[in-house]
């Protein structure tokens, strides 16, 4: 499934305008389809790096290419369409609470300016595969923070992105949810191609799923476990509920494609 | 269809100050507009009342005779020739003369001729201006033209002012929005909102609110542009009784409203943008 370089970093520098380089000297290339863990201690610079992959922080020296694009010469607009092919979950969820978890998933289809009926359609399946089906109409602030964070993986999801990029969604999930999590990442993966970065703390996970690891540490990043056997290992906690809500997603994503 | 922003949304008091203010400006705008416009027009049909009207003085009155011939040598210019008689002079230099009876063996022979265009005065006046004096009355009450013109000015004046105050406090206004609603425009951003989809989200608030107050603001200043006007009309004097306000005046009036709502939006893109950028 992996192809071209879909993410190219080249000798990239970052930091919060206090002279102190977050990162350092951080050069990679990620080709398409991938799969990668993004690890490091807290305040290694995890969530910087994924910033910079989003463009939501421009580097103070070297040069990052999205989708063969080099994004220093891009306009604001030029890098909201870039958007329209990426994603992002946060870790605090990035959920706007005076609108309902329906509303919230179905922003990034309304920014696409999709017709409300495809927009009801796909919010409904989506919220329904992420277990949420029940809470279309609820507040976030009435949710519990793994139910958050769902809703959060779900507004990512429902653009079926060619990159997502995820902090820490699996922080505030029980084993269960989690393992659903890990198994439609893997999915999208799989059928889509999404090239994801994933960063985690939870030693299980990277325990369990044996996919290349992104290291950040002393402000530089370093490769590990990568190898041509990138086929997941079995979850070792509780089973995942039923796998028929993939084929319904994956439906769904073939009608985002064709709208 | 019903156009509602998408995650902006106003808290009632917000609104409520927005419509206040956006109302009282309105008014004020069309109120001032209302005024230069009513003065403006005054004066154009004063000058075109006045400038076909000229007073012919006579001091040497055995220019008299040759004065008449050119009248009666320009009829096909001339509407009407009225003289003024030696009572009605004495009349009207009542206050000067008053007991000094001699004066009134040097009152000058006077006429008060009405040409048919204002043009023609011009040509009259070449013509009599060796034999006799010729005044138009537009030139005898350039000092009320000119007063009215810069009552026009200062109205004008105070109308643009109200417009800055007007885009200055919608400025105002969108940015709070847009600092209230950080968070939001964050999240927009990051599900691949371009800036003007933004902005047409503030932009759909601002319409709506600017729209209910400029229509509050014109309904509550027309009347009273009204009630001025009678009064002007009742005071029967000079340039306050030709003020009024033609229909094509009163469209001008609703196309200012119209004009404060599509400034108010144009001024609320360019801040979000503004703000956007991080500028």
């Amino acid at each position: 499934m992996e192809g071209k370089t879909i993410i190219s970093f080249a000798n990239v520098s970052a930091n919060y305008g206090n002279g102190h380089d977050v990162l350092s000297d951080v050069s990679f290339n990620i080709s398409s389809g991938s799969f990668y863990f993004l690890t490091g201690a807290s305040g290694a610079g995890k969530t910087t790096l994924l910033r910079l992959i989003y463009q939501l922080h421009q580097p103070a020296t070297g040069q990052i290419k999205l989708f063969g694009q080099e994004c220093d010469s891009l306009s604001r607009n030029d890098i909201s369409m870039l958007r329209h092919k990426m994603a992002i979950v946060f870790q605090e969820y990035s959920l706007i609470s005076h609108m309902t978890v329906f509303e919230n998933v179905a922003l990034p289809l309304r920014v696409r300016g999709f017709p409300n009926d495809k927009i009801k359609k796909l919010v409904t399946k989506t919220l329904e595969w992420v277990g949420l089906g029940k809470y279309a109409n609820a507040y976030p602030l009435e949710l519990s923070g793994g139910q958050q964070q769902r809703v959060s993986v779900a507004r990512a999801i429902i653009i079926q992105p060619s990159i997502l990029l995820a902090d820490e969604p699996t922080g505030n999930l029980d084993d269960e949810n989690a393992s659903r999590l890990m198994e439609l990442f893997i999915q999208m993966n799989k059928v889509f191609g999404t090239t994801i970065i994933l960063a985690t703390h939870n030693q299980k996970l990277l325990e369990n799923y044996h996919f290349p690891i992104i290291m950040v540490e002393n402000h530089h990043v370093a490769f590990s476990g990568i190898n041509n056997d990138s086929e997941p290992r079995k979850w070792k906690g509780p089973k995942p509920q039923s796998h028929n809500y993939f084929s319904q997603l994956s439906k769904q994503f073939e009608d985002i494609g064709n709208a | 269809m019903k156009k509602t922003p998408l995650v902006f949304s106003l808290v009632r008091e917000q609104s409520i100050f927005m419509t206040i203010v956006i109302s009282i400006l309105t008014f004020l705008a069309v109120l001032a507009f209302g005024i230069a416009l009513s003065i403006g027009g005054g004066v154009v049909r004063w000058n075109n009342q006045w400038d076909k009207y000229a007073t012919v003085q006579i001091t040497n009155l055995d220019n008299t005779n040759t004065v008449k011939k050119i009248f009666s040598a320009n009829k096909d210019k001339i509407e009407s020739v009225n003289e003024i008689s030696k009572s009605e002079m004495e009349h009207m230099m009542q206050p000067w003369i008053s007991n000094g009876a001699k004066l009134t063996d040097y009152l000058p022979q006077m006429f008060e001729v009405r040409v048919k265009n204002a043009s023609d005065i011009q040509y009259l006046k070449e013509q009599i201006s060796t034999k006799a004096k010729i005044l138009t009355h537009a030139s005898a009450l350039k000092p009320s033209v000119s007063a009215g013109w810069k009552l026009v000015s200062i109205t004008g004046f105070v109308l643009i002012l109200i417009l800055v105050s007007i885009g200055v406090c919608i400025s105002y206004i969108s940015r709070n929005i847009a600092m209230l609603h950080k968070h939001e425009l964050e999240i927009l951003n990051q599900v691949g909102a371009t800036d003007s989809f933004i902005s047409k989200q503030m932009q759909i608030i601002v319409a709506k609110i600017s729209s209910l107050a400029c229509f509050i603001g014109f309904v509550v200043a027309s009347p009273i542009l009204i009630l001025i006007l009678t009064t002007a009309h009742s005071a029967r004097i000079g340039l306050l009784a030709t003020l009024t306000l033609s229909n094509s005046a009163w469209l001008a009036l609703f196309l200012l409203s119209v004009t404060i709502v599509i400034f108010s939006i144009y001024i609320t893109k360019k801040t979000t943008i503004r703000i956007l950028s991080g500028k």
